[in-house]
């Protein structure tokens, strides 16, 4: 029944070189609405990159990308160097989407309430009224409750990424994309980030997923996706990549000899 | 011996220190008139270092204005420019035979050159993340710069603006050095018919000691304001 859903990302031959160093190989994906990916591979596997290609915080230097039916506006100059080609496309496409980072990145100036404000007021034009509003609803959601008046600093890494998560549900995004969510975290943190997101993922969010929680990409995910060296390796829904008949390279990268 | 007056060391004391703190104003008023200009300068530049042509002007206003005395800046303004004929004959000859203007002029340069340079360094300090999490969600360059750029650039600048200020506060000085009776032109004023040098320059010390003192009071009181989770 996967074709009746919208397609939310459509992403077609995208490689990204650093200097000599080839870090994505062309790579395809697709994600439909309410698909839970998670992207699995060894560091410096490009998985990250590719992450950050998808909402242009690193220029691809070819390939397409569209996001709930709009292309990403890249374009090539004489020298083939990637540019962008129109910045209000690229922010209305940036805003379909939300990003929560490995390290957070709340905006330390602001109190958790304005954080999550911040994007509905200042990119979405919502009233401020109605943001703040909504933002206590999130806290709520995000068991934050009774958080909104403190400082970025004065939480807990599991409960920094939990305000991050909220701030990314603020603009009620098309694609949301999790960029190694836990791994800057305490091992006593990780699950009550992980639950977290196990419920956004039962809502029917369309979520992509760089991890290294082996275990929440089985259980959680519709696909799992395993980047090596820059290209996608194998694919599959988690039955497959964690039963007897995933790829024997995958296999090796879950339990190394 | 007994003054005038016939009130004695008090009384000479007491008229010094009047005359003296009748003098803060003009020191006031110059330091605001160049804290404001040379902060709004100094904005201008960093804004100005982010285009290369831009940067090139800007690199070079620093090098110069940092480079050399503020003294000799003062006496370039108020001697040198005179000498100019167009300058002389100039429409805006009554502000620059005003002696304080031209101190004004020559520290508002001098000093939008370091402040510049703190800025320049707190802009530098801006986590990458917290700019790139405004990018990713949509955020347009001039709300970026506004809410998220100038903000942190302001909080991680504080400490050494602060700094700046003081020694503004009391290069202010200098402008006596071309007639201006500032404190410490009031107070060089009272030595030349008293020849009391010791007491009279440490009634301007104290003087400037006060100043100083309300002004680092404030400054800590807006950083405490930006940041009131600070240290936590």
């Amino acid at each position: 029944m996967t074709e009746t859903r919208p397609t939310v990302l459509r992403a077609r031959g995208i490689t990204k070189r650093f200097g000599d160093r080839e870090v994505l190989r062309g790579i395809d994906l697709d994600a439909a609405r309410g698909d839970v990916v998670s992207i699995l591979g060894g560091s410096g596997s490009g998985k990250s990159t590719f992450l950050r290609c998808l909402n242009l915080l690193e220029l691809p230097d070819a390939g397409t990308i569209e996001i709930a039916g709009s292309p990403a506006p890249l374009a090539h100059d004489a020298r083939g160097r990637a540019r962008i080609a129109n910045p209000r496309a690229l922010n209305a496409l940036r805003a379909k989407t939300a990003m929560v980072f490995q390290n957070f990145n709340l905006w330390s100036h602001m109190t958790v309430i304005d954080n999550i404000a911040a994007a509905p007021v200042h990119v979405h034009g919502m009233a401020r009224a109605e943001a703040v509003a909504r933002a206590h609803d999130l806290l709520d959601k995000v068991g934050m409750t009774g958080f909104a008046g403190h400082w970025p600093r004065q939480l807990s890494g599991g409960q920094q990424q939990r305000v991050a998560i909220a701030r990314a549900l603020a603009t009620d995004p098309d694609l949301m994309l999790f960029d190694e969510p836990t791994s800057a975290l305490d091992p006593e943190r990780v699950r009550e980030v992980l639950d977290l997101m196990r419920a956004l993922a039962g809502e029917g969010r369309t979520m992509l997923i760089v991890t290294h929680e082996m275990a929440f990409a089985r259980d959680v995910s519709s696909h799992v996706v395993h980047v090596r060296d820059g290209v996608i390796e194998s694919m599959g829904p988690p039955a497959l990549m964690f039963g007897p008949d995933a790829s024997p390279v995958f296999r090796g990268f879950l339990s190394p000899p | 011996m007994m003054g005038e007056s016939g009130t004695g060391e008090s009384g000479f004391l007491a008229d010094t220190a009047l005359a003296i703190v009748a003098a803060v104003p003009v020191t006031l008023a110059l330091f605001v008139a160049c804290a404001v200009g040379a902060s709004l300068l100094a904005g201008v530049l960093v804004a100005a270092q982010q285009g290369r042509v831009g940067g090139l002007v800007a690199r070079a206003w620093i090098f110069v204005f940092r480079g050399t005395p503020l003294l000799l800046q003062i006496f370039m303004v108020y001697y040198g420019l005179a000498a100019l004929g167009p300058v002389r004959h100039g429409p805006l000859w009554p502000a620059f035979r005003d002696p304080l203007f031209c101190a004004f002029l020559a520290m508002t340069c001098c000093c939008s050159a370091y402040i510049a340079e703190v800025l320049r360094a707190a802009l530098a300090a801006i986590p990458p993340g917290q700019i790139e999490a405004a990018r990713a969600c949509g955020m347009a360059r001039w709300t970026l710069g506004r809410r998220i750029v100038v903000p942190q650039m302001v909080r991680l600048a504080l400490p050494a603006y602060g700094n700046e200020l003081v020694m503004m506060l009391k290069s202010t000085s200098l402008a006596s050095s071309v007639t201006v009776l500032d404190v410490t032109g009031v107070a060089q004023q009272v030595i030349a018919h008293s020849y009391r040098t010791v007491e009279v320059f440490c009634l301007a010390a104290a003087v400037y000691l006060g100043l100083t003192a309300a002004l680092t009071w404030l400054l800590r009181r807006i950083e405490r304001r930006l940041d009131p989770a600070g240290g936590r």
